[in-house]
């Protein structure tokens, strides 16, 4: 199976690879993984408690290029929005920009999972409620 | 192990589409007739095997040869449309079953996806936090080490280290399979002593757990093995 370009040029140039401190009050970290395949994705982003944009955002993936550049382009996506913004994002959306075939549609549902496993952690370290919603598992 | 419990790939009871007596396997007893399988036949049943996962290898290759033999389609070649198409639907779904059996590894993927415990991205697989905390320290510390080799250093210390990770992860490795030798034995008595649906849910509910760390740690094993034969 061949992938798409732009899974290529993610995977050949990855954005935002790298971490943040897990401590800091206003980053939220998420870690997930899809058994399925044994990849493992952890994202973080630095929120401003003011505003809730998202200033910064950080992954770092262990597995195949599609899961790689799907969490390179969540951290693309993630970056300037809010928090509430961030949480719309839909794994389809992924699927989409990235022409994902239907065999790695796992590696977008891992990135969603990902973002929404960092924003409710954020949450809960500013002491806000998460909506049971939001943590619970992707749409396919 | 014994295979006089045995299940037929037919329903007991199921009529011959051609001469009406009770067909109960592949053919009819009475008139010989390539039987159809009725929906969600189970690969077990396709070999008229009881819902175990230990199989002897050679009785299950003997019992697939006998049947590509009797399944062939050239077997058919005088037979009518609908015979023949049974022959050839019934000749591929024989190499899938075979296929899917043979490996003790993907009898048990394929008894959790029959039973609808393990549907790829449907039901939700999610592995317990600790676990993948300790799968990503354990991918970083690969990753160091691949960065220590990408700037030159040491190579016979890193070669020591890469080794000591790959016993590591091998015993990780072992320690998972035993776990799965153990529920393999558990789910062939709880089939044995008809076990109630709860009950077997249970033991699969740990197979499945005990799958997906295998996966995580497999692809530790497979990467460290890369770094290796790089180094």
């Amino acid at each position: 199976m061949a992938y798409s370009e732009k899974v290529i040029e993610h995977y050949n140039n990855p954005r935002n690879v790298g971490s943040l401190d897990k401590k800091d009050p206003n980053v939220g970290t998420g870690l997930v993984g899809a058994p399925e395949c044994g990849d493992v994705m952890k994202l973080q982003m630095k929120v401003n408690p003011a505003t809730r944009v998202i200033e910064e955002a950080k992954f770092k993936t262990f597995g195949c290029g599609s899961a790689i550049a799907s969490s390179s382009l969540a951290t693309e996506w993630v970056k300037g929005k809010t928090v509430e913004e961030a949480l719309a994002i839909k794994n389809t959306d992924i699927v989409r920009e990235l022409a994902l075939p239907p065999v790695k549609i796992h590696c977008s549902v891992l990135a969603e999972d990902a973002i929404k496993a960092a924003l409710s952690d954020w949450k809960t370290k500013q002491g806000e409620e998460v909506n049971a919603a939001e943590t619970k598992s992707a749409a396919h | 192990m014994s295979m006089t419990q045995t299940s037929s790939a037919t329903a007991p009871g199921t009529k011959c589409w051609s001469c009406g007596k009770i067909a109960d396997g592949h053919f009819c007893a009475a008139c010989g007739k390539i039987q159809p399988l009725p929906r969600g036949t189970s690969y077990f049943a396709f070999f008229a095997l009881p819902e175990k996962l230990q199989i002897d290898p050679e009785a299950l290759e003997q019992q697939f040869h006998k049947l590509s033999w009797k399944l062939h389609p050239d077997n058919f070649m005088r037979a009518d449309e609908f015979e023949r198409n049974l022959s050839l639907e019934r000749s591929s779904e024989l190499n899938d079953a075979y296929r899917a059996l043979r490996d003790p590894l993907t009898r048990v993927e394929y008894l959790l996806a029959h039973k609808g415990m393990r549907k790829e991205g449907a039901a939700k697989q999610q592995a317990p936090p600790e676990l993948l905390e300790e799968v990503f320290e354990l991918n970083e510390s690969l990753d160091e080490l691949r960065e220590a080799r990408a700037a030159g250093e040491d190579l016979a210390a890193l070669r020591a280290s890469l080794e000591s990770a790959e016993q590591d992860f091998q015993e990780k490795l072992a320690g998972v399979d035993a776990e799965l030798d153990q529920v393999r034995t558990e789910w062939d008595a709880a089939i044995e002593a008809n076990a109630t649906e709860s009950d077997l849910s249970k033991v699969m509910a740990r197979m499945n757990e005990i799958l997906n760390r295998r996966s995580y740690i497999r692809n530790l094993v497979v990467s460290v093995a890369k770094e290796l034969a790089d180094a």
